[in-house]
This record gives structure tokens, C-alpha cells and sequence, in this order.
């Protein structure tokens, strides 16, 4: 099966390869590079981890699957001693205390960071412009954005800088520039991935992704990251997925996908035409393929920005200048408090934070906070009575073509609108996967809750059928 | 101190008002129909049983942990971390 991991590891083993001289041209590349996707290059530690992992192959010591291969980090996790910004202001010096139960599972497995990618400060934006170093290139033309919040792992995986990376998905933010870069994005079940030591955005959705150049790879590293961790009371114990159950497709009989989604004058034709010719193909494979009914675009977007911004105005409040991040003083503490945050939070960030107050506040709770929840409540139902009529459902990643850089920041509602075909997933806290086919901007792959396997099974198929 | 706060009290933000894009997402949300207005009666919240808690118990922070940790802290003058005046004399 098609996967760089257990390319690269064969390399290894056979000493074809180094794995010193593997990490170093990496790096080299990513300090090269003109997309903005680095905002720390961790070179000392990742060569050092290097030349331990070639002393043991010297000395005839086996290694494991992921040992010595090179990742990078979305800047927004903990690894301890290196710098962690969430591309802000605030953070800009702030450095890990400890290191994230995600990251410290591939640390476990011998794999290599190498670099902290940029990124949407906070996750807040949908192209990877919102950030202090540099709005991120496209990875097919640097004149468009590289999506977001995860657009400088995205781009990195794309351009051969790092083997896999590791993103973040709120509301998209690891599909989407997946999809942006014509690479594989997994946004798993809710729960699966420990979110400790994961800067919290919104804590409800928030979810560890990998981002990898194949299925197989994505398989390698979910199954890595995956499990239970008392540090994150929201996560269970899931299954490994082995590689055989995932080559198996015929289980797969019925496949779903939104109309509305499809029929909306949002969408580009030319994207919903590849989208409509993808069935086609499916059908043809003898897949019973059924039109479902579903939530209108803009519901799904105002319930999920509702909900994030609510929770990113709390998980954000203790960021005041106090404890940690740059401080600026004024005459007492609450003027230290707003002026540090007017001062070090971006424009996107406060648009969010004061949303996040108003409709937490009395009089607005109720007209908009709870009626959100509830209508996430009925998004759930809607899915649960789907996947009792269909197996999968299949979408488009996004309605649009990657924006030019610059249009995003001018119009922060067309670009919460982008996010149409992502969020309700998020809500739903579903499985679901961006495949680089079918469309410009790929397909998403969604199955019901805990059902990881079976979107990873489907993705195989679609290698063979699309 | 008046009842009403407004955002940018509320948020720690000099100045902040609400924006008109995000202003427009709630409309949307006002003017939806749900058929169940009470979130809480339901099963979809995320919740641990009282079996599953883990172990109340202290756990120690490395020496690395709380270098990093006092490094991280903004000022620091003769061995004392500086915090801004809390009361006005």
C-alpha cells in the first residue's frame, strides 16, 4: 500500500538512507522556502534525535515504523522547551512547559519534529492569513491562500517539507487546507485524539489532525495518537485500525450526500460539476448513492460560529499578560488586562472574543447561545438518522477555489461562509476525512461517530474508483 | 458600577464594539426554528461518569516544567515575580 512512512523506514533499514541527512534536507528546505509555512525550526533537537536513531541502525538495533521519520507541529501545541505562539502577538516568546499526550505518543514512536508551523493565531480564520508571521502560500500557486487554521502544515506536507503534520480541526481547519493543497486531512471522531496540551479554541469541536500525502499514512498516525488519557477527560478507548480491515471495501453498499449543499448558489460549477461526475462514478461501482436533506449553509455556519466564539471568549480570557505572554503595564491591573489585549490580540481574534461575550451576556444567552446549542442538538439527530439510512456521506471540502491572498481579511463574513461544508461535521463531532480527488478542492468522507475505519475504508476505494 | 457591562468590559478590549458580519451570523440564529428550544434535554452533551474520574491527587511538576514556567512569566525584579497594582493607595 502506497505510504511514505514505510517507504522512508525501508530506506532506513537498509541504509540507503541516512537519517541524519534525511532530517538536514528537510530542514533545509522548510528554511528555504518562500511559502511563510515556519515559525520555529526545531534543528538542534530534531538532529540530535537523528543521530540516535542511525546509531541504532548501526549497530543492527531494530527500529520502529515511525522512528526517525520527520513531522511538523501546528503551532498551537506544547512541546516542551520549544516555543509555542499560536502565530500570535501575545505568545510570540511564550515557551512549552510541557508537551501535548498527541505529540508525546509520536515522540514515544521515535518520530521527529522538525518544525512549528503557522498558522491562524488561535485557529481563528479560514486561510492563514490571520498570523504574525506572514500570510501562508498556496502550495500549487502562492498567489492564493494556503487555507487555514492549519495552512503552513498543510503546505509543508504538500511540498515534500515534512513526511506528516499534525493540525488542528475546530471547524475545518485541518480539511480544508488539506483539500486548499491537494494533500489528505483527517479530522478524527471527537474524543479519539487527546486534546491535553492543545491550545483550546473551541474546547466542544476542537480536535487533533494529521496531515499526511497518503491513506495509509494517515492510518499509521491516527493509530499512533489515538486512546484514552485522564488529561483530557473527553477521550475513549478506540481500536487500532489495521491496514487489511481498511483494503476491504465491500462492505460499503449505500452513499449519502447533502442536496442542498449541492443545489446552493454558492457553490463554483465547476465544482459541482466533478462533485456530481465523482457520484457518478460511485454509482457505477454498483454503490447505492441517496439524496439527503440537511440543515441550510448559513444555519450550519451561524450555529457553529455561535458555539466557537462563545467558547473561544472563555478559553481565551486567561490570556491577560499576567502569568505569561507579552505584558504591556498600565495604571492598575484591569487597565494592564485591556490594554495588553487590544494591543497583542489581532483584529479576527477580538471580532471573535467580543462575539463570544455578546451572546454569552444577559439578554443575548438565550435568543442566540442556547438556541445555538439547540440547534447543534438537531444537527446531531440529523446525522443519526442519516447513517441509519446510508453508510457514508460524501461532500465537497468547500464551495470556492482557494481565495486570492488578502480577499479573506477584507470580508471576515464571506469567509465564515466558506467554512459551510466543514462545520456541521464539527458539530456533529464526526470522522471525516478530505481525499485530494473528485473535486479542485477534494471530497470530504464523513461516516457515523467512532467510525474512523470505515472513512479510512471508503478513501481506498475512491483511490481506485475516481 | 452599573448593571449593564458592555462587550468591551466584558472582553478586557479598549474599545470593542460588535462587529456587523458577526452580527449577522446571530440574526440568523434569532431567526431560526428549532423544535426543541432546551439544550439540556438531551443526550448529546460530552459528560464522564463518577466511575470514570480520574485519581483527585497532586501531581508534581519536573523541575524543567516549573523553570520554563517561571521563565515564561513576564517580569521579574531581584527574584520576585512583578504583578501590576491590584489596589490604588
Amino acid at each position: 500500500m502506497e505510504s511514505q512512512i514505510q517507504q522512508i523506514h525501508q530506506q532506513l533499514i537498509d541504509k540507503k538512507i541516512s537519517c541524519v541527512d534525511l532530517v538536514q534536507e528537510k530542514l533545509s528546505a522548510l528554511k528555504e522556502n518562500t511559502h511563510n509555512t515556519v515559525n520555529s525550526l526545531l534543528s538542534e533537537l530534531a538532529l540530535e534525535q537523528a543521530t540516535k536513531v542511525d546509531t541504532k541502525i548501526a549497530n543492527g538495533e531494530n527500529i520502529g515504523l515511525l522512528e526517525g521519520i520527520p513531522f511538523g507541529i501546528k503551532d498551537v501545541y506544547m512541546l516542551q522547551g520549544t516555543y509555542a505562539t499560536a502565530s500570535s502577538d501575545l505568545l510570540k516568546n511564550y515557551k512549552s512547559a510541557y508537551t501535548a499526550t498527541a505529540i508525546q505518543k509520536l515522540l514515544d514512536a521515535g518520530a521527529i519534529p522538525i518544525v512549528k508551523e503557522n498558522c491562524d493565531s488561535f485557529g481563528h480564520g479560514s486561510s492563514s492569513e490571520n498570523t504574525i508571521f506572514g500570510a501562508v502560500k498556496n502550495a500549487v500557486n502562492p498567489e492564493l491562500v494556503g487555507g487555514g487554521s492549519s495552512g503552513g502544515s498543510a503546505v509543508n506536507v504538500a511540498k515534500d517539507y515534512t513526511v506528516f503534520s499534525i493540525g488542528g480541526d475546530t471547524g475545518g481547519s485541518v480539511r480544508q487546507p488539506a483539500g486548499y493543497n491537494n494533500v489528505y486531512g483527517l479530522k478524527p471522531t471527537y474524543g479519539r485524539i487527546s486534546r491535553y496540551g492543545l491550545m483550546a479554541y473551541a474546547s466542544s469541536t476542537d480536535c487533533v489532525g494529521p496531515i499526511a500525502t497518503s491513506v495509509e499514512d494517515i492510518r499509521i498516525v491516527l493509530n499512533t495518537m489515538s486512546g484514552k488519557d485522564t488529561k483530557d477527560q473527553t477521550t475513549y478507548t478506540s481500536e487500532s485500525i489495521e491496514e487489511t480491515s481498511i483494503l476491504d471495501t465491500t462492505g460499503i453498499k449505500t452513499v449519502g450526500y447533502f442536496k442542498n449543499f449541492i443545489e446552493s448558489e454558492a457553490i463554483d460549477t465547476q465544482i459541482k460539476e466533478d462533485f456530481l461526475a465523482s457520484i457518478e462514478k460511485i454509482k457505477a461501482k454498483g454503490i447505492q448513492v441517496k439524496e439527503l436533506d440537511f440543515f441550510k449553509s448559513d444555519i450550519l455556519v451561524s450555529t457553529y460560529y455561535t458555539l466557537a466564539m462563545a467558547e473561544t471568549a472563555s478559553n481565551l480570557s486567561r490570556l491577560d499578560g499576567t502569568n505569561y505572554g507579552d505584558r504591556i503595564d498600565d495604571k492598575d491591573l484591569k487597565e494592564s488586562y485591556a490594554v495588553t489585549r487590544s494591543e497583542k490580540f489581532s483584529e479576527e481574534t477580538k471580532r471573535r472574543i467580543v462575539g463570544g461575550n455578546q451572546v454569552l451576556s444577559q439578554g443575548f444567552s438565550d435568543e442566540i447561545y442556547l438556541k445555538g446549542l439547540a440547534l447543534r442538538d438537531a444537527i446531531s439527530e440529523n446525522f443519526e438518522k442519516d447513517f441509519e439510512e446510508v453508510d457514508i456521506i460524501l461532500s465537497p471540502v468547500t464551495p470556492s477555489i482557494p481565495p486570492k491572498i488578502g480577499d479573506s481579511l477584507k470580508d471576515p463574513l464571506a469567509m465564515y461562509l466558506s467554512d459551510a461544508y466543514t462545520v456541521g461535521f464539527s458539530l456533529g463531532q464526526l470522522p471525516t476525512l478530505t481525499v485530494p480527488q473528485g473535486t479542485q478542492t477534494g471530497l470530504q468522507v464523513t461516516a457515523a461517530k467512532n467510525n474512523d475505519e470505515l472513512v479510512l475504508k471508503f478513501a481506498n476505494f475512491l483511490k481506485d474508483t475516481i | 458600577m452599573s448593571k449593564i457591562m458592555t462587550v468591551d468590559v466584558l472582553s478586557s478590549i479598549k474599545g470593542a464594539q460588535p462587529s456587523e458580519a458577526v452580527s449577522k451570523l446571530f440574526d440568523v440564529i434569532k431567526n431560526a426554528q428549532t423544535t426543541n428550544n432546551n439544550p439540556f434535554n438531551n443526550n448529546h452533551n460530552n459528560s464522564v461518569s463518577l466511575d470514570n474520574l480520574r485519581e483527585d491527587e497532586v501531581i508534581e511538576s519536573s523541575a524543567l516544567e516549573k523553570q520554563i514556567i517561571k521563565d515564561n512569566f513576564p517580569k521579574e525584579k531581584n527574584g520576585y515575580l512583578v504583578v501590576s497594582k491590584v489596589i490604588d493607595a
